[in-house]
């Protein structure tokens, strides 16, 4: 029987030590979540915009009835619910295929899914915008190579917002529902074979409804991504004029006359919607843990899919080729040509938009801004998340569960919220237009990340290995410099990577929080793009995904393996 | 000297886990704490162990006080001195068979050739002479259970405690090593404490084995004594299979059971009226109906299950009022009338429960 408190805090000669981390812990924690609520609570009340002359007003609760956010707030629950369930079925589907069929190209489709992952939503966008916006690529090809002009795409609309969500967000649901497929007890299935039912009836009436619960919260989780969402609406909405939560606040806060106390009313509403479907999700995963497993490591005797095969192929490669191959070649083309033309025999080829980003000096700058913010704010991410999860999962002193609670809540603010929430703050927290605000943004949005990759190994960790050490006649410093640490090595270095990249590419709270001093990378992109300037934006994008694709390939290769 | 515990209270949510336990442990010897899962075994040993802090108590381990409530002495696990082999071993992946074993050398900042030369017998002892450069990940369950125990030996310590350490191999593997252990404790002479919930490790490799139930001691003697004269039907059940039979104890101390059968007993009833008398299954003996009437020790009864077990038989008979189980060498059929007898040294009286 092992003790659910630790010997640290019954000890009182060297607990104090521990208290103080414990202390330093919750109260960053505290500031760096609670801050930006509580401004934005203060910000919600006021006439004016922050660092103006404000009275106390209800007006900004008031104007969320308006008719304007009420179809805001329907068109973004529209397009969520329709991403979500799209996005759940086809990442159930490759799950399915990679796991449970007799599917011939697991390990690329695997890698390419992971590619999707990683490719950034604001350079998908992009792509789909130079692809199939009313001038864009596709358009030009139907009409000029094939003459059938009765078939146009617009990515400027609601299907368009749907149609790029989709693709972003099914790697997602993909590694969402991996977990529970594998882990199910396959001897589940092998008993519904014997028992006589064909293939089709196993998956209907064994799989599924053992999957139900990681479905509903996959579902759950994509529904709150997609209303997160600021770089696909923001990049094909705004020009179509169709507008989410997420871009209706960058609008009313970055656009005069600005209405940053409307804005603030909107996040907090936006944010009890995703929180309330956090809540729910979370519910329902500790209710209904991942369905019966056993870890006999027998496999399941794939599924043969027979004529299936070719339809499966097709889906697969037309999946990968929508979500990387074809954006990262659209990409690929703008930037090395003069002007744009569709037909790339009629372009004039070029190394110009790549040379052009060494010319501007805001753009060097930008990278320089980046690399702070994303390799120096990881260090500091992975620290506080670090302490957060050994205190919540292992040390556990009085007050672990807020300090839990505290560090989770992000996981149901959207970006741009937690970004407004700091720029709110500015009343009284003067470090608005330093990166110090990014960073300290980022950290709080991102925390979950953190918390949740060192969370999952510390509760791998048998509390043993430790104790051994201990009982060796190794001290805690000791026994935590030469056990703990070597061991938890490989996932610091993986956390650390994943939040240089969440930072890298982050686009929404920077946007309302950069300023010319501070602007990042994600930033330059997009200013080319509204700029038309596609050329350049879409080599500075290729640059971020070579790094990207490229730290991903060197140090996350563990979550690509099948 | 040895390890010495008195009044050891230790709490989990104000529920008493361990709960007032006194005991003593002589130099060299080795106890078994021995009962079901939650009855406090484990707590007790990480409270000497030092991983828990018990609320009040007093331990001491050679002769040091390494723990008392009263005078808030708490001695940190690092500077007491004592080798534990945890139930999932807490083999450190990260190093390698040797590194592993010299660890606790290594903490006591020892020379270089000393850490080799003890490593290397610490190792030589469990088996392991041929393993030093061995990542620890490609031990089978067996070998990584004996880089534990070596790992546990080598800085020579005061106590050595064991965890469960056999349940999690597997049943031929688990007798052998138990022998090992048991060899290599006499030979290291060293006061050890071994926690488990199988009786067959309890009776076979201890000096003495303390029985605890709901965190208390129930009893404390040698294996034999344990076994032979129980203090009462828990701890009978706990150490080895048990026949009970119900009976009525009269004022001279024999007892009836309602079927008109008579039970004697060598040893002091614990007072006359309703009790259970318990006969071990290998001291009754099963022989031939002879017919007419049967003295006392004597029940008659039909053979109603025959197990062959290699060496011997196990019978369930069944008697008029119970279906007691019998170990003979000797063939009955199955439906086979006999009587099985018993002698009075072999028969004790419990009280009920």
């Amino acid at each position: 029987m092992s003790g659910a408190r630790s010997l640290a805090f019954n000890n009182q000669r060297s607990g104090w030590l521990i208290q103080a981390i414990f202390g330093t812990t919750f109260l960053v924690t505290a500031f760096l979540i609670i801050t930006p609520l509580a401004a934005l609570l203060h910000g919600s009340f006021q006439t004016g915009s922050p660092g103006m002359p404000t009275v106390f007003t209800w007006k900004n609760w008031a104007d969320l009835g308006s008719g304007n956010i009420i179809h805001t707030l329907l068109i973004t629950c529209f397009i969520s619910v329709v991403t979500s369930v799209f996005s759940t079925i086809g990442g159930a589907g490759l799950t399915w295929l990679v796991y449970r069929s007799d599917f011939r190209f697991k390990r690329s489709l695997v890698a390419a899914v992971g590619l999707s992952f990683f490719f950034p939503g604001f350079i998908l966008a992009m792509a789909w915008v130079i692809l199939a916006s009313p001038g864009g690529i596709f358009n030009d090809v139907l009409d000029e190579l094939f003459g059938i002009e009765w078939l146009q795409f617009d990515i400027y609309s609601v299907g368009g917002i749907i149609w790029i969500q989709v693709l972003h967000i099914i790697p997602f649901a993909f590694f969402t529902l991996r977990g529970p497929m594998i882990s199910m007890d396959s001897s589940l299935e092998e008993a519904g074979y014997i028992s006589g039912a064909n293939p089709w009836a196993v998956v209907r009436r064994i799989t599924l409804p053992l999957m139900i619960f990681p479905l509903l919260s996959s579902l759950l989780l994509c529904f709150v991504l997609s209303v997160e969402q600021f770089a696909i609406p923001a990049m094909v909405g705004i020009p179509g004029h169709v507008n989410t939560l997420a871009t209706e606040l960058y609008l009313l806060t970055s656009f005069s006359p600005p209405n940053t106390g409307l804005a603030a009313s909107v996040g907090l509403a936006m944010s009890a919607v995703t929180g309330l479907s956090i809540l729910f999700q979370r519910q329902i995963i500790r209710r209904h843990n991942a369905p019966t497993v056993t870890g006999r490591g027998y496999r399941v005797r794939p599924m043969t899919l027979g004529p299936w095969r070719a339809v499966a192929n097709g889906v697969c490669l037309f999946y990968v080729a929508m979500s990387f191959i074809i954006p990262a070649l659209a990409l690929i083309y703008t930037s090395g040509i003069k002007f744009f033309v569709a037909n790339p025999f009629e372009a004039a080829w070029t190394w110009r938009n790549y040379l052009q980003i060494w010319d501007s000096p805001g753009t060097i700058r930008a990278f320089w801004n980046t690399l702070v913010v994303a390799g120096g704010g990881a260090v500091l991410g992975l620290t506080l998340g670090t302490l957060i999860a050994w205190f919540t999962h292992r040390l556990r002193p009085r007050g672990y569960r807020v300090l839990d609670a505290l560090a989770s809540l992000p996981f149901g603010i959207p970006g741009i919220v937690i970004g407004l929430g700091f720029l709110w703050s500015y009343v009284y927290l003067p470090i608005y237009g330093t990166l110090l605000v990014l960073v300290f943004c980022y950290v709080a949005r991102f925390l979950p990340y953190a918390t949740e990759t060192v969370g999952a190994q510390v509760v791998q960790l048998d509390k043993a290995l430790e104790e051994a050490a201990w009982v060796s006649g190794a001290n805690r410093l000791a026994s935590f410099r030469r056990i703990i640490l070597p061991l938890l090595r490989p996932t610091l270095q993986s956390g650390y990577f994943l939040l240089f990249i969440a930072y890298f590419r982050e686009i929404a709270a920077a946007a309302l929080l950069y300023t010319a001093s501070t602007q990042v990378l994600s930033i330059s992109i997009w200013a080319f793009f509204e700029n038309a300037n596609w050329g350049v934006a879409s080599a500075l994008s290729i640059v971020a995904t070579v790094i990207t694709v490229t730290l991903m390939a060197t140090v996350m290769r563990a979550p690509l393996k099948v | 000297m040895g390890i010495s515990v008195k009044g050891l209270v230790k709490q989990y949510a104000g529920k008493p886990v361990v709960d007032h336990i006194d005991f003593e442990i002589a130099d060299g010897e080795l106890v078994s704490l021995l009962g079901p899962s939650g009855c406090g075994k484990t707590t007790t040993l990480r409270c000497i162990a030092g991983l828990e802090t018990p609320e009040s108590g007093r331990i001491a381990i050679d002769g040091e006080v390494v723990f008392d409530a009263d005078s808030g002495v708490v001695v940190e696990p690092y500077h007491r001195n004592i080798g534990m082999v945890f139930q999932s071993y807490a083999i450190w992946p990260h190093m390698t068979v040797f590194e592993n074993v010299a660890f606790p050398l290594r903490v006591r900042r020892m020379a270089a050739a000393d850490i080799e030369r003890r490593v290397g017998r610490a190792l030589e002892r469990v088996g392991l002479g041929a393993f030093h450069d061995r990542s620890s990940q490609q031990l089978s369950g067996g070998q990584q259970q004996r880089v534990a125990v070596a790992r546990a030996i080598v800085h020579e310590p005061a106590v050595l405690l064991f965890d469960e350490p056999l349940s999690n191999l597997d049943a031929r593997l688990r007798d052998q090593t138990r022998a090992e252990i048991r060899q290599l404790q006499r030979e290291l002479r060293v006061s050890t404490i071994y926690v488990t919930h199988d009786q067959t490790e309890a009776l076979s490799l201890s000096d003495r084995i303390l029985v605890m139930h709901d965190g208390r001691i129930r009893q404390l003697g040698t294996p034999e004594a344990i076994y032979a004269r129980p203090n009462d039907m828990f701890v009978a059940e706990v150490v080895g299979a048990a026949n009970f039979f119900d009976v009525t104890v009269d004022d001279r101390g024999a007892a009836t059971d309602t079927s008109g059968a008579t039970f004697h007993t060598a040893f002091a009833p614990p007072g006359s009226g309703p009790a259970r008398a318990l006969i071990r299954p290998d001291k009754l003996l099963i022989g031939p109906d002879p017919g007419g009437d049967l003295g006392p020790n004597r029940l008659r009864g039909t053979v109603r299950q025959r197990l062959f077990m290699g060496g011997y038989y196990e019978y369930v008979v069944e008697t008029r009022l119970a279906s007691p189980r019998v170990l003979s060498s000797a063939e009955f059929a199955e439906k086979a009338q006999v009587v099985l007898s018993f002698d009075s040294g072999d028969c004790i009286f419990l009280l009920k429960e």
